[in-house]
């Protein structure tokens, strides 16, 4: 197995950056776990990833909008996260390197899948995304099959992402700063336009034409069983480029 | 106009915009990152990497499951 080359996060740890690797790694340059309470702080240094309260506050928001299955689950992905980084820290508190390069980040080697080999696991995996799809699509929207069939992909597509990324990627240079401040200006403003179409529904579980929200809007298309295979073929297309990162 | 054509266009200001930016990453010499760079590089850490997956997670709860 190849160790990638230092990502962010090991940049980062020396010169605090603002992602969630980051995060956990300045902790490990505050924290003394040797003293009391250290191992404490310590584990509880996951929480200062940005990543686990967005996770929490989008917990919060689904539970209250009547969905307290996916609330549930995203707490425990974002408490298990955090209790990772945090036990990571406690692992490595001398590497002075963030915890996100423990023994668990190292990346998969390249290449795994040479020629026909890959071919034939692309074809697999895209017969299996179709009869998914299509099985899936045929099922009532928040039916239990659904559900059971949407957590059970969700789950295993996390649990591979938790083990480090499909194939080895060079982190790649710094990116340009005003170019980024664009992306997430653009991206929160669309957050809070639907953030705020959704506060001016009558209530948050009952839906509003005067402010609808995206979730409204597909109504229709979700309402058919060939617009929901076609939807769920996007959701795992999508599901597969970022797994692919 | 009424409040729902205004909603809806706040909408798909925001897709324009998404658009604009990836036409400026990808067509020109603009120093704006693609999405996928930005998204690969939110990826690099464990929590970026299992945050967005969890993101792409919720839409298909959010849109099918209870």
């Amino acid at each position: 197995m190849s160790r990638a080359a230092p990502g962010p996060e090991d940049r980062h740890a020396h010169s605090p950056g603002t992602d969630g690797g980051a995060a956990a790694g300045c902790a490990e340059a505050v924290v003394d776990t040797g003293r009391p309470g250290g191992r404490v702080l310590a584990a509880l240094a996951g929480f200062r990833a940005p990543v686990v309260w967005i996770l929490l506050a989008i917990a919060f928001f689904t539970s209250i909008s009547g969905k307290p299955v996916d609330g549930v689950l995203l707490l425990i992905v974002a408490t298990g996260l955090a209790w990772d980084a945090g036990r990571r820290t406690l692992r490595h508190p001398e590497a002075g390197r963030g915890a996100e390069a423990g023994p668990g980040a190292v990346p998969r080697p390249a290449g795994r899948y040479g020629g026909r080999r890959r071919l034939a696991a692309v074809t697999a995996l895209l017969a299996g995304g179709a009869a998914y799809a299509g099985v899936v699509g045929s099922f009532s929207r928040y039916s239990w099959p659904v559900t059971a069939c949407i957590i059970g992909l969700g789950t295993v597509v996390v649990v591979i992402g938790w083990h480090g990324p499909l194939r080895d990627r060079s982190a790649g240079g710094r990116l340009p700063v005003a170019g980024t401040l664009a992306w997430v200006a653009v991206l929160v403003v669309g957050c809070l336009w639907e953030l705020g179409a959704l506060l001016q529904q009558p209530s948050l579980t009952t839906d509003s034409y005067a402010h609808p929200t995206i979730s409204t809007l597909t109504d229709p298309v979700l309402a058919t069983s060939p617009g929901r295979a076609v939807v769920l073929l996007a959701w795992l297309a999508l599901g597969w480029y970022l797994a692919e990162r | 106009m009424r409040s729902h054509e205004v909603t809806i266009a706040g909408y798909l200001v925001v897709l324009a915009g998404i658009v604009v930016l990836q036409v400026l990453a990808t067509r020109t010499r603009a120093r704006v990152p693609s999405l996928g760079d930005l998204l690969t590089r939110a990826m690099r850490s464990r929590t970026g990497r299992v945050g967005v997956l969890v993101a792409w997670a919720w839409i298909g709860l959010h849109y099918f499951a209870k």
